[in-house]
């Protein structure tokens, strides 16, 4: 057991190593690779490079806008306002495909996600005035922290898949927030209820704010609060949690458009390559090692968080 | 799939039917604008040569070099191909709308006060970001 945790260890690890030691080496070629590529190399180099974001994101079980940003901000020439921007388009654009058939399965409940949207794309608004409007350093260091508290709360994070709820709270009976799915693993219907419902409406203004100032698509945050502050099913949680994100990733991503932090040179092949990527993870995702993946990805944003922090510090630009 | 659909209300299938034939639309706009903007098909408002010498820069430096289109104001340029590609853009960023006014409706036909106000509301929250009146829209 222990000589397998080690062994599903060493690839995330081996790739830590590889960012941490070259710094210098790194800088360099980025420098001079800034200065001499042509623009359709690094427009393809990104279609590329989020194809296969798009696949691991799938397999890994994360949103590809969380991994975007921190990543291409940190290893593309591309703006920070711009690499956030993209980041939200990327993440409205996966939800907006995703959520037809998770709204006529049963799964998403559109009372529950309206709910919690109103308020937290309201914040998200205010986050992206925010965003847009501190300097840089400050941004990166930000980004930098909440991208490593991103990726403990992935590494730790223990999501309950049927959570029993006692008795529902009365905000959540008011706005008629209980429903019933039918359950393709447990074969059979399962009635549900939330709890807790003032608390998750604090919880998802603080979310969306954050969405809306660093472009993150919300699903690493709204998924542990339905599910572990609300006591929704994880089914439940994880399909409602793309229509959360639609809506307030929708009304920050107007902020962005409107103060000029999107190019469609960046946007459509970050976008393109990352609803190609997610169509083929989620082909593989019964064929490969999900662990893995899981923790190649956890160590690739903890890396881009550092990356962010250090910038932000001016310690590595 | 009988089962499957059993548990989807009329709400949330009248959102669904919108949302995916936006979607699919969205989809279509975004990448014939970009061939048209990448293969320069139209003239374009800004070299891409010149785009990529500015994405380094923050937003407002970048629209203080160039005058590349953004906001509605890439409306008025619709004949330019970065133009085109822009638009498509904003219209993905419309979807969620559509499908607020289908929910809203579908609401109001099942006398729901409470959801028909929430869905009106929230659509009123993303006309009021489209506008950018809070962005100092262009």
């Amino acid at each position: 057991m222990v000589l397998k945790n080690i062994r599903d260890w060493i690839v995330p690890g081996v790739l830590l190593m590889l960012f941490m030691i070259m710094p210098e080496m790194a800088c360099a070629a980025e420098t001079a690779m800034v200065a001499d590529t042509v623009w359709w190399v690094w427009v393809l180099g990104l279609f590329v490079f989020t194809f296969l974001l798009g696949i691991v994101a799938v397999i890994a079980g994360v949103g590809g806008g969380v991994l975007y940003v921190p990543i291409v901000s940190s290893f593309f020439p591309f703006h920070i306002d711009f690499v956030r921007g993209t980041g939200l388009l990327v993440a409205l654009a996966g939800a907006l495909s995703a959520g037809a058939p998770l709204l006529r399965k049963g799964l998403a409940n559109l009372k529950l996600a309206l709910s919690m949207s109103l308020i937290g794309s309201i914040s998200s608004i205010a986050g992206a005035l925010v965003g847009l409007a501190l300097p840089e350093n400050v941004i990166q260091l930000s980004l930098g922290l909440t991208i490593l508290g991103i990726t403990v709360i992935m590494f730790l994070s223990k999501n309950s898949a049927y959570p029993q709820i006692e008795k529902p709270d009365s905000l959540s009976q008011v706005l008629q927030i209980y429903g019933i799915y039918y359950d393709e693993h447990l074969k059979k219907e399962v009635n549900w209820q939330i709890h807790r419902t003032p608390v998750g409406l604090v919880l998802f203004i603080v979310i969306g704010f954050m969405a809306g100032m660093f472009g993150l698509g919300a699903g690493w945050a709204n998924v542990p609060v339905f599910n572990l502050v609300l006591g929704a099913p994880l089914r439940v949680s994880v399909a409602t949690s793309v229509f959360v994100l639609s809506v307030n990733d929708t009304a920050a991503a107007w902020v962005y458009l409107h103060k000029g932090a999107v190019l469609p040179l960046i946007a459509v092949p970050s976008v393109a390559g990352m609803m190609l990527g997610t169509k083929i993870g989620a082909k593989l995702l019964t064929k490969v090692h999900t662990n893995v993946v899981r923790r190649v990805v956890i160590t690739l944003l903890g890396v881009a968080g550092l990356r962010a922090l250090l910038k932000g510090l001016g310690i590595w630009n | 799939m009988k089962q499957e659909t059993v548990h989807a209300d009329k709400v949330q299938l009248a959102y669904a039917a919108i949302l995916s034939k936006a979607t699919t639309l969205s989809i279509v706009f975004v990448i014939l604008g970009y061939v048209v903007y990448i293969f320069q098909l139209l003239p374009l408002s800004v070299p891409i040569e010149q785009v990529s010498e500015n994405w380094h820069l923050r937003a407002s430096e970048f629209h203080q070099n160039i005058h590349a289109p953004f906001g509605w104001n890439a409306l008025s340029d619709f004949g330019k191909g970065d133009a085109l590609s822009y638009i498509s853009i904003l219209y993905l960023g419309a979807v969620t709308m559509f499908c607020l006014v289908a929910a809203g409706f579908a609401f109001l036909k099942e006398k729901n006060v409470i959801y028909t106000v929430i869905s009106f509301v929230q659509l009123l929250v993303l006309i009021f970001a489209a506008t950018g009146i809070i962005s100092g829209g262009h």
